[in-house]
């Protein structure tokens, strides 16, 4: 039972949030422009598999998005949410939509392949450079092309430190080989004055200085050695700026396609391509990032897979939101929801979704608003309520699959019943854990359960009753009101279930009444029926036992005008047998008979009293009467003939 | 010799055995015969006090209805539906006594004249005769 509640409370939750699969948008990879590179078999059939479609969805609990397979981050739950409700609430931006992407797709005309050549190189930079500035003066660009505006003029700033390293770098190389030829030349006149000194040795003069400048040529090998140093220092440092430079642009590019800035990124992925060197083409940064979306063991991720995904998102949230306009147009609102929520958070930023018209928005923001009370309702089991509310959704998007979620709410709602009456049959055994166990499960069901409250309400009010209700019980069993005690059985059977043998006297008392008012009922149809002296019969029979209770007085009364005679006959028959008068008590009950020969009563009184009659007869006949013949003796039962 | 007029005998003698005749049954009808010098017994008097009618014998023409009770060497209870003249108010069944000696037989629907004592409340019958 617990399973099967928690899955409807996490089906109520998927489906109140909408969390279906995205209308299949084309699922062919752009090979236009510079995706060239994805002619080959190898990456086509990878993208085949990795473009599942169906596997697009947006999990607002965890705030995530699956696309392409792979879960994009969106980052708090909360704020995801508030975000789309901000984004639906929010007046439609302003500005020239299509001047703004006319725009963007020129800046990557400019830095295209088929674009740039030798003569118009750094035309086209400047010109795409300068393109930026326009971009960010639309508001929808958020001041994004500034950034990469930035980027690519400290890249240029970096080629001018380059080059500037590059004339230091060449002034200390013509430096090292100056000092080079120093020391060779140096090297070259010791070794001759070690060889003139060498030949004149037999001349034998006074020893003295043997060689000279050894001291001069060590101080120009190390200076010779230092500029080498410094060369290979620049190096470094050009090395270092080049990676800094390269490494930054690729973070921007990643960050770009995470921020689900599609366009800013190709821009970004272009600038790039025009602005290094063919052997700074690989992907250092985001390339794991970029593997997730290719589950390819061997897939090497090059710009071009950036700009891939870029260009899918861009055709996949310009697809969404045609379905969502001709979902609107059919009158399907909550796909439409759906398909909006979903295409939102794929390409937030992108002209089609930031300009959808404001009226189209509300309505969904009103849809939404009330699918977000229908999911409150979910979380805290409001059972009772969200009938009303799908009926409300309904009413705004009649294809809101509400059925499913009826269904399992009545099926919750009974179940929480049938623990109730659980809990409420061990109450009454006086099993009060289990009870307490049943309750409880009960009340986690469906906690605003009505029964569940009054089921507690009569439980905490029990403990209060039971001082009460005992000596109650007590004085109405002493007088003898088995009627009020009838009256307020539930009310004893509870307070009473713990005392075994007060309850054996209420059962009693409950057999006792109920057998009375199925006694009264049968005579009240009797007399219904036009039959009222049965009736009567029957009062008679139960009115010996139950001679205080007000209901059978009442029948009593109601029925004894019609059977006037017939009463006063019964009535006249027993108090003459019971003044010993038994013959004239049986002439009234023959009498009595005659009105009402069905009779039973009448029947057995006549059959009793005649046999009483028969017997006492010799008896009454004795005194001054003629008395008829005397009791014969034992087998003289037959009068002896005379004799002749 | 005088002649008689044969017609005188042709209407004569049936005249003649009719007066006889009514003679006979007329008292029979009218509550006469056997018992005709007891006073009828009154059903309504006796049930309105039976008392006042104790030790006083009755006359009592009646249809047997049901035998209530046979007590052997006792006597047997009928249940008898007294003949009335006015046939419009039938006075009801009473029960009578008859006594172990009497030797006659009873069927439904037998009819009796019969002598009744009231003993007590008890209706005894001392003598009957079948009609």
């Amino acid at each position: 039972m617990r399973h099967s509640i928690f899955s409807l409370f996490g089906w109520c939750a998927l489906t109140v949030l909408g969390f279906a699969q995205a209308p299949p948008p084309g699922a062919t990879v752009n090979t236009s422009g510079t995706a060239g590179d994805y002619k080959s078999s190898t990456a086509e059939g990878g993208a085949d598999r990795v473009f599942n479609v169906n596997s697009d969805s947006v999990d607002m609990e965890n705030g995530t998005m699956q696309w392409k397979g792979t879960t994009m981050n969106l980052g708090n739950s909360r704020a995801v949410r508030a975000r789309f409700e901000r984004y639906l609430a929010a007046p439609t931006d302003n500005g020239d939509m299509k001047r703004y992407v006319a725009l963007l797709d020129q800046i990557q005309f400019l830095l295209s392949a088929q674009s740039v050549n030798q003569d118009n190189y750094y035309r086209n930079q400047q010109e795409a450079f300068n393109l930026l500035f326009k971009a960010a003066e639309y508001d929808i660009d958020a001041n994004n092309s500034l950034t990469i505006a930035s980027q690519v003029q400290k890249i240029w700033v970096m080629k001018q430190e380059f080059r500037q390293i590059e004339i230091t770098k060449n002034q200390m190389e013509t430096l090292r080989k100056v000092q080079e030829g120093i020391v060779i030349n140096r090297a070259d006149n010791i070794e001759a004055a070690n060889d003139a000194r060498a030949d004149g040795g037999s001349k034998a003069k006074p020893l003295g200085k043997s060689s000279g400048g050894t001291t001069e040529l060590g101080y120009k090998v190390k200076d010779e050695a230092r500029t080498q140093a410094q060369i290979l220092a620049k190096d470094a440092e050009m090395l270092a700026l080049g990676l800094k430079a390269k490494i930054e642009f690729q973070s921007q590019m990643v960050s770009f396609l995470m921020a689900r800035r599609y366009r800013h990124s190709l821009i970004t992925s272009s600038f790039y391509r025009v602005l290094f060197k063919g052997g700074s083409q690989n992907i250092v940064v985001g390339a794991k990032e970029v593997k997730e979306f290719f589950p390819i063991s061997d897939f090497v991720p090059t710009l071009e897979s950036f700009d891939m995904l870029s260009r899918e998102a861009i055709k996949d949230t310009s697809k969404g939101m045609q379905t969502v306009d001709d979902l609107v147009k059919q009158g399907e609102l909550y796909g439409a929801f759906e398909r909006l929520q979903e295409t939102f958070f794929l390409g937030e930023f992108e002209p089609v979704v930031m300009s959808y018209p404001q009226e189209k928005k509300r309505e969904m923001l009103a849809l939404w608003k009330d699918l977000r009370e229908l999911q409150r309702l979910g979380d805290e089991r409001d059972l009772g309520s969200v009938e009303g509310y799908v009926n409300k959704v309904r009413g705004r998007a009649r294809d809101f699959p509400g059925a499913p979620i009826l269904s399992k709410v009545t099926n919750a709602m009974n179940a929480s019943n049938m623990s109730l009456l659980s809990a409420k049959g061990a109450a009454l055994a006086g099993d009060n854990a289990k009870a307490e166990a049943a309750l409880e499960r009960a009340a986690k069901i469906w906690p605003q359960n009505p029964g569940v409250k009054d089921f507690a309400t009569q439980v905490v009010s029990r403990q209060d009753t039971l001082a009460q209700k005992i000596p109650e019980f007590d004085r109405l069993m002493t007088e003898s009101k088995w009627r009020d005690i009838y009256n307020k059985k539930l009310e004893y059977a509870l307070a009473l279930a713990q005392d075994k043998e007060r309850s054996e006297k209420l059962r009693k008392v409950v057999n006792r009444v109920g057998e009375l008012d199925a006694n009264i009922q049968k005579a009240s149809v009797l007399a219904t029926q036009n039959n009222p002296y049965l009736a009567w019969d029957v009062i008679v029979e139960v009115y010996k036992t139950e001679s205080d209770d007000i209901v059978l007085a009442k029948t009593r009364s109601d029925i004894a005008p019609l059977v006037a005679n017939y009463a006063q006959l019964i009535g006249h028959a027993e108090k003459l047998e019971k003044d010993g008068a038994e013959a004239a008590a049986l002439t009234a009950w023959l009498s009595a008979q005659d009105l009402n020969p069905a009779s039973p009563a009448c029947g057995a009184a006549v059959k009793r009293l005649a046999k009483s009659v028969a017997e006492s007869a010799v008896i009454r006949s004795t005194g001054t009467v003629p008395a008829p013949p005397p009791e014969p003796a034992a087998g003289d039962d037959v009068p002896v003939p005379a004799k002749k | 010799m005088s002649k008689i007029n044969p017609l005188f005998f042709a209407l004569g003698i049936p005249v003649v055995v009719i007066v006889i005749l009514v003679a006979i049954i007329a008292p029979r009808m009218g509550g006469g015969g056997k018992f005709a010098e007891l006073t009828p017994f009154s059903v309504d008097a006796y049930r309105k006090d039976w008392a006042t009618l104790q030790g006083n014998s009755y006359r009592l023409d009646c249809q047997v209805e049901q035998q209530l009770a046979f007590v052997e060497g006792r006597g047997r209870v009928l249940a008898v539906k007294p003949i009335e003249k006015d046939p419009t108010r039938p006075s009801g069944r009473i029960p009578i006594f008859v006594p172990a000696g009497s030797a006659d037989s009873f069927e439904v629907g037998q009819r009796f004249k019969c002598k009744l004592r009231v003993t007590r409340d008890l209706l005894v019958v001392e003598a009957l005769e079948r009609f």
